[in-house]
């Protein structure tokens, strides 16, 4: 091998071990289904599942550093999550002010009131801050069905595809904008939790006397994580009006915070790719896999049924998640690869 | 105590600081509901020292570090250290412009007591804990890298988009924790998780923490609790090069009497939250006061064991 090749192959190699560029990869994967589906390789129900396992991802991602890394709870990701989506619809068609600053004050709006709320709330933790966050979207679920200038009320709000960049969206290129924000926020996500903000986060949840010894202000961190979390359930919320055009506001409420918990817990607390497979298991297994099944499959509550029993069998087996469970495949395959080897 | 000839120094407010020393509690006393954990307590620590602070069980020594650390706010009392000008204000410039415009001098006098927890290790001051506290989940070098959190300048917006600053900054500390790690004989194990390391690495670990922070004083809450007689022997090596090697004082508290009476310059002894003695290890070892403290446990232990 000549010297220049091998050095190309030492750079692919350190590439291919990049996070970030996994991450690129596993968004190019995405990209293939809605070809899948013009080609008609795939029903377009069955894509627009999988776009809300994108945006559902964006949201747990949050979470997940929020209860994963920092160790705080919050019942409240729907409400933030909800507020995004009626902020964009009521930004792009009532003041007609286009996709950008639609996103951009879907973003901002519910980041600035989870700060406020954060300053206030933060102080207390454990099952206060839970109490607390479950009150603030109790409020917000009232303020979606009674402002109805804002939200159209119980009758839902509709809105329809955006432009961007002079581009009509349909459902297939609305799929690849999920797909593109999903994978930068993962890699966001990846670049703080594996630095010195990261490193904070897990004193402060792991050890808070030790974090405030090394000079981590406890209140400042949690803020940070409290606010990134409602940034992303915003900007969830946003893609999740432009994707489906309507919003209700039933949708917002307690069980969806719940389930998303649920994506969290099932993938597997502080690992970026394992939220987006609970996502998945919890939000797509049902649609998919369990509504289709003679007799259950009719059932009403069954989507919840399936969470709950998800969360109680990956605590009481699996307490690191699916991620646990790779991570079990891959040290069996490698220990298994390794022994063959000594024996040969 | 002997009386020292030692030049004062006029220096910030009305806080005043023997040339010599480093750190002064002054008669701190705090209490929980009725029990005085300390009460009018004071002594002093010189700069570049090895300074024991001993006593029987619920003596108060924890007590002592909490308020010195700010964990635990005295009900009376200061707790003077001496931080060098140019440390003070490298933070202040962070944050808020300096409002004086005095000479810098080179060392200056601030009282800690009502300063946030989190601020002490800014001034130069940094401990470690009885029951050792480090993270499980993270990696032993990333653990040391903790130490040096107030010295990232990189602010959060630049460290989530990995903004040159941010990389410089990870890879300039990086290096640092490394050099930490190996200093203290445990760089092999960089990337292990600090979950399930035995306890010897996990108390070295907690030091390395502390070496990060470039500190002037360094605060071990009994370093040598659960470690076998070589691991003590070795950690009497170790806290006399750590105070050769980055100029630091060390105050520590220890059951273990020979690590105390063979690595200590001078030691405090304190029973019930209350000053006894303070002197040379010889000193201590003959003082009555003392002999009689730790007789007084060890009858009531062999009470408890008889009982
Ligand atoms: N947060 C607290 N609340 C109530 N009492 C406390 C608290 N902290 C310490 N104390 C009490 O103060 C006294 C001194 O405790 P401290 O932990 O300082 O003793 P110590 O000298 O460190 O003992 P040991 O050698 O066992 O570590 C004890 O009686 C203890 O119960
Ligand atoms: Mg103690």
């Amino acid at each position: 091998m000549s010297k220049n090749s091998r050095i190309t192959m030492l750079n692919l190699g350190s590439i291919m071990k990049n996070s970030h560029v996994h991450y690129i990869i596993f968004g190019l994967v995405l990209c293939l289904f809605p070809m899948m589906t013009s080609a008609g390789g795939m029903k377009n129900s069955t894509l627009s599942t999988l776009a809300f396992v994108l945006i559902f991802s964006i949201v747990a991602l949050g979470l997940n550093l929020l209860l994963g890394y920092s160790g705080l709870i919050s019942l409240g990701t729907a409400g933030f999550m909800g507020l995004g989506s009626y902020i964009a619809a009521y930004v792009q068609d009532d003041l007609g002010l286009g996709f950008w600053v639609a996103v951009l004050l879907a973003i901002a709006i519910p980041t600035l009131i989870g700060l406020l709320v954060g300053i206030i709330s933060l102080r207390v933790s454990g099952i206060y801050l839970a109490i607390a966050t479950l009150c603030i979207a109790e409020i917000l679920a009232k303020t979606f069905e009674q402002a109805e200038w804002f939200t159209h009320g119980t009758a839902g709000k509709q809105s329809k595809y955006p432009t961007i960049f002079g581009m009509p969206m349909d459902r297939s290129s609305m799929f690849v904008v999920c797909a593109i924000v999903l994978v930068l926020v993962m890699m966001l996500t990846y670049n703080i939790v594996n630095g010195q903000l990261g490193r904070a986060l897990h004193a402060m949840r792991s050890s808070e006397v030790a974090a405030q010894a090394m000079g981590v202000n406890v209140l400042k961190y949690k803020l940070f994580a409290f606010s990134v979390a409602t940034l992303y359930a915003g900007l969830a919320g946003g893609l999740y009006l432009f994707f489906l055009r309507s919003s209700y506001p039933s949708t917002w409420n307690l069980f969806l915070s719940l389930n998303l918990i649920a994506m969290v817990v099932v993938g597997g607390l502080r690992s970026i790719l394992g939220t987006v497979a609970g996502a998945f298991v919890i939000f797509a297994f049902p649609e998919l896999v369990l509504k289709k099944l003679p007799v259950i499959g009719d059932a009403s509550g069954l989507p919840y049924v399936f969470s709950g029993v998800m969360i109680i069998l990956v605590i009481m087996f699996f307490p690191q998640g699916l991620k646990g469970l790779a991570d079990l495949g891959v040290t069996t395959i490698k220990t298994v690869f390794s022994r063959k080897k000594v024996t040969s | 105590m002997t009386t020292r000839n030692e030049q004062i120094l006029p220096l910030e407010g009305t806080e005043t600081l023997a040339a010599s020393d480093i750190l002064a509690v002054e008669n701190l006393s705090i209490s929980f509901g009725g029990l005085k954990a300390l009460d009018d307590l004071s002594f002093a620590i010189r700069d570049r020292e090895i300074f024991g602070l001993i006593g029987p069980n619920g003596a108060g020594k924890t007590t002592v570090f909490n308020c010195i650390t700010q964990f635990y706010k005295p009900d009376q009392g200061t707790v003077l250290f001496g931080v060098e000008s140019e440390r003070l204000h490298r933070h202040r410039a962070h944050k808020v412009s300096v409002g004086s415009t005095d000479e810098p001098q080179d060392t200056e006098v601030v009282n800690l007591v009502g300063r946030k927890v989190h601020s002490i290790i800014k001034l130069g001051l940094v401990r470690t804990f009885q029951n050792v506290e480090v993270i499980p989940e993270l990696s032993l070098i990333d653990n040391v890298l903790l130490g040096g959190h107030v010295d990232f300048r990189a602010t959060i917006l630049e460290q989530m988009f990995r903004l040159p600053r941010a990389r410089r900054e990870e890879k300039q500390y990086r290096a640092q924790a490394l050099e930490v790690l190996e200093f203290l004989k445990i760089d092999h194990l960089k990337d292990e998780l600090a979950s399930g390391q035995p306890y010897g690495v996990l108390k070295k670990l907690e030091m390395a923490r502390t070496l990060m922070a470039n500190p002037r004083l360094i605060i071990l809450d009994e370093p040598a609790a659960g470690l076998n007689d070589s691991e003590t022997e070795d950690l009497a090596q170790t806290i006399r090069e750590i105070r050769d090697r980055y100029h630091c004082a060390i105050l520590l508290v220890e059951h273990d009497m020979r690590l105390v009476m063979g690595v200590c310059e001078r030691i405090c002894a304190i029973s019930f939250g209350r000053f006894l003695a303070l002197g040379t290890p010889e000193e201590i070892q003959e003082n009555p006061d003392v002999q009689e403290a730790y007789l007084g446990e060890q009858e009531s232990d062999q009470e408890g064991a008889q009982k």
